[in-house]
Order: C-alpha cells, then structure tokens, then sequence
C-alpha cells in the first residue's frame, strides 16, 4: 500500500508538478491530489507558468540559417579578436567577463573612484601592474555567488555618444586628444561613455563552506569578522574614442577612466583578501602572485593571459605603465594610473606606436 | 591563427548541434531575433577558445546565452529610462510579432527579467527554453530539487514586477 506524505511538498515541487510531474514522487503527487491547500498552490503555479511563458515567447521561426551563421562565426574567429576568457568550467552562473590583452582596456573604460561614504576604503588604485595567468587559470576563477551574495548595485551602461564634449558631459572626463594618429589610422573616432559600475559582495561562510563541500574540499575556518562581511567594488566612469578599422579589431583606442577602488565595511582588506585567495578554486600560482602585490594595496592586477600577451614595463611622462603586446604582434596596449585616473592607449599597432601615441595625448 | 590562441578542433560540430537552440534562448531574453543571433555569435566567439568538455558545451552555451542576453537587457534598460527622462523618443526596433503580447508588454517583460536576480532570471529562461529540471540543475550547479523552487521564485517575481509596472491608463 502507497503512503501519501504528511508534509506539504515545497512550492518547487507544485512547480515541477506543472510540466514535468514524472519527476516528483509518488507520495508527493498523492498528497497533492488530496490536499485543498496544495492544489490551490499547483493552480496557482499553474498561472505564473502559463503567463511566464507567454511573456517570454519568441514569436517567429529562426532568422538567419545555420550555415550563414556559422560563416559569420568562421569569419570572426578567423580574424583572431582577443576574446575575454571563458566562463569557468563549473560555476558560470554570475560572468562578469574576465579580460584579456586589448579587453583590458574596455574594462578601465568602466573604471572608476568610489566614494568613501561609511566604507573603509581597503584599496585604492594608484598603480598598474600585469599578472600573467594561463586561460586555465582564468577559467578556474571560482564565481563569488558561490562563496555569498553579489548584488549589482550599478550597471555601467556603455554607450555612444556623438562627440568628445558629449562624453565629458556625461562622465566628466576629459577625452585626451591625440596629437598625432599613428600610419595607417585614419578618420574619425566613435566615442563611449559609460557610467559607474558597482556591486556589493557578502561573504556568507555558510554558502562557502557548502561550496566547498560539492568540491570535495574543507572551507578553511573564515577570519572573525568575515562572515556577513561586505566588500563594495567601483569602477567608472569611463569615455573612450574609438578608431575603427576594416576587420572588427579597432584600429586605435584611447580611454580614460576613474581606477576601480575596493572597499571593505569591517575586517581589513589584507585580511579579506588573503583568506579569498585561499579559498577552494582559487589557482594557488595565481593566489601567491596576488598576495605578492604591495601591502598597501594599491596595485590594479590586470589578468593578461600568458598564452595571448606579453607585458612589459614603460613609462609615460613620468608614470610607471604597462605595455601589454599580443603574442601574434598584431595588437598593443599601454595602461598607466596617474591620480586615481587610469588612461589607457590600444589598438592593432605596435608596442612603439602605442606609446608613440600615449606619450603625445593632450589633455 | 596565432599559436597559443587555439580554437577548439570540435567548434563547427558543435556549433551546427546547438546553434539553434543558443539562440532560442537569447531571443527569449531580447525579445529578437536578429539580435538573439548576435548574442549567440558572441557565446560562440567565446566557446570557440574555451576548454569546456564537449559534454558539458550544451548546458555552457545555453547559460552562457541567458548571462549574456541578460546583460544587453540590462544596459538597454538604462537607455530606456534616460531617454524617456529625456523625453526622446524610444528607439527600440521593432520586435518580431508576437500574438500574446504587445510590443509594449515585450519591453516591460524584457525589463521586468533585468530586475529579476540573476539566477532566478536564468533559470526561468532555460526551463522555458525547454532545458529539463536535471538539465537546468546541471548547468547552474544546482540541486534538481531546488530546479523548481528556483523557477517557481522567478515565474513569482516575474508576475509581481509586471504588475507593479503595468500601464496606469
């Protein structure tokens, strides 16, 4: 003789009673069946399903065919663009684009000052220096949803806008003017304005210790302090003029933002960050070289994938930068911190030219 | 091809598999077709170079299209209410038809979904795109069960936010 549950089934499980009932036990569906309070609750279940579906209908067959669409996606891999890594192999659910080689320069573009508010300001970026990592190592990034919540406070909202006052209107930074564009650079530039970029990080040790756990890892003991600690990232405003060229690659970036800042709402950043990077899915190469950026904390680390770029250090009037070259030679970048103002110079040029153009800005 | 960017040897297998479906997905989000394939061209311009197991490749895409559909909404959204505190007109291209729903209910379900918390939001649009429970749980990492709670959640929240923010005339 079957037994019907006592308990109520969860509203999950009215859910699944909805489109995919051979998935939910026996004694639930019975339970359901004789229950008042449950079949309101599948009716009602039924209603959102129903209304959801609707509104997320598509309307209309598939535009363009698979093999047009797979010459469009041959082309583009064919023209080699620096892509950002991909997302990690298991956690994918928050993908916040990692960067690499020339994607570096679209996030500065998002880069930004926060301001201090109550927050104990943990890191304030006045410096730029690379961290080579391999695409294994990129995409073996835990996602922090894993280890708390991440609440997007702002989006940065890139967007074009019709000319340079334009851009310092809405940013209120100054789009340096090049003096002289590079061979082979020609016309006029696009310009990108984009907003502040935010969001708000809570370390739950519950979460990560059961994060931990599904990797068959032990979550080392968290700091006092730490759980339901809350971490605030920063970044932008941004503006950027943009040179485009005939195959996707712009030919010239200029950009200019605010450095991102990291702030902290109780235990100390070295603290915080030193107990993150030791956390399970953290690459240990990557966490040691992390660890090795100055107490002070006021290092950017750019992720430059070992496989795609080749850093190296150079000065711009005075300001410590980096060059960053794409091991193919075809794209360069060069991204310097002057007073909490990260400015940064790509594009599918050499490294000389680049700087060429970097040291020549105005403004 | 520079050496140390390979493209993955099995990119054109899968791609012609689960291309279809990569954009179902998106156009469930963007409410387009045409920009659906443009959101799907950039998860494969992804895919491409990644090392995910070809096993896992369908449920990669198809989250990795949802993420990414997700955040062009986001950033359109933004426009939308600058420009309508603007007071420009709304340039937003005509969607496919749709019997259900109106083009003005199409953007308030599109914004409606940017609000949703984002697993909530991903979960609903790959349920609804025809992923099963276990393969939905698969792709987000989660328990089967908590597939349907997780849905439930959202097709919630999804009913409140189009309420709150239905026309008033």
């Amino acid at each position: 003789m079957r037994r019907t549950t006592e308990r109520h089934p969860s509203d999950g499980t009215l859910r699944r009673l909805v489109d995919e009932p051979a998935g939910v036990a026996d004694a639930d569906r019975e339970h359901v069946a004789g229950c008042p309070a449950c079949l309101s609750g599948l009716a009602a279940a039924q209603r959102d399903a129903t209304a959801a579906a609707a509104a997320l209908g598509t309307g209309g067959p598939a535009g363009t065919g698979t093999d047009a669409a797979w010459h469009r996606l041959s082309a583009a891999v064919a023209a080699g663009r620096p892509r950002p890594a991909a997302a990690p192999r298991r956690r994918w659910a928050l993908r916040r684009p990692l960067v690499a080689g020339l994607g570096v320069v679209v996030v500065l573009a998002g880069g930004g000052v926060a301001a201090a508010g109550d927050w104990l300001q943990v890191f304030r970026t006045e410096q730029v220096a690379p961290v080579t990592v391999t695409q294994a190592d990129l995409v073996a990034l835990p996602d922090l949803t894993a280890y708390g919540e991440v609440e997007v406070l702002e989006e940065p909202d890139v967007r074009e806008v019709p000319d340079a006052a334009a851009a310092e209107a809405a940013t209120g930074l100054s789009v340096p003017e090049v003096a002289e564009l590079p061979r082979g650079v020609t016309g006029e530039p696009s310009y990108q304005a984009g907003g502040r970029i935010s969001a708000v990080f809570t370390f739950s040790a519950e979460q990560a210790a059961q994060a931990a756990a599904e990797a068959g890892e032990q979550l080392p003991p968290p700091p006092p302090g730490l759980d339901g600690g809350q971490f605030r990232l920063t970044a932008g405003p941004g503006v950027a003029a943009v040179w485009p060229s005939a195959n996707g690659v712009p030919a010239l970036v200029v950009a200019r933002a605010g450095a991102p800042t990291g702030e902290s709402s109780g235990i100390p950043f070295a603290t915080a960050r030193d107990y993150l990077l030791s956390l399970p899915g953290i690459p240990e190469d990557l966490a040691a070289q992390l660890r090795g950026f100055g107490g002070a904390g006021t290092t950017l680390p750019l992720p430059v994938p070992a496989g795609l770029a080749t850093s190296e250090p150079a000065d711009v009037d005075g300001a410590p930068a980096t060059v960053l070259t794409s091991r193919d030679g075809l794209v360069a970048g060069v991204v310097w911190v002057e007073d909490g103002v990260v400015t940064a110079v790509a594009g599918s040029l050499g490294a000389d030219e680049v700087l060429a153009v970097a040291r020549g800005l105005d403004g | 091809m520079a050496g140390g960017d390979a493209v993955r040897a099995d990119l054109e297998q899968v791609f012609r598999t689960a291309w279809p479906r990569v954009v179902a997905v998106a156009a469930r989000v963007v409410g387009d077709r045409h920009r659906a394939e443009d959101v799907a061209q950039e998860v494969f311009l992804s895919f491409a170079r990644s090392s995910v197991p070809a096993g896992e490749a369908p449920g990669w895409l198809a989250v990795a299209a949802a993420h990414t559909a997700l955040n062009h909404l986001r950033s359109d959204r933004r426009r939308a209410t600058r420009e309508e505190a603007a007071g420009a007109p709304d340039p937003t291209a005509p969607d496919v038809a749709d019997d259900v729903v109106t083009r003005d209910e199409r953007r308030r379900v599109r914004a409606a979904l940017a609000r949703l918390p984002r697993r909530q939001a991903v979960a609903l649009v790959l349920r609804h795109s025809g992923l099963s429970y276990a393969e939905v749980a698969a792709a987000l990492d989660l328990s089967p069960g908590s597939v349907g709670t997780t849905v439930r959640r959202a097709e919630s929240a999804l009913r409140e936010e189009l309420t709150r923010h239905a026309p008033h005339h």
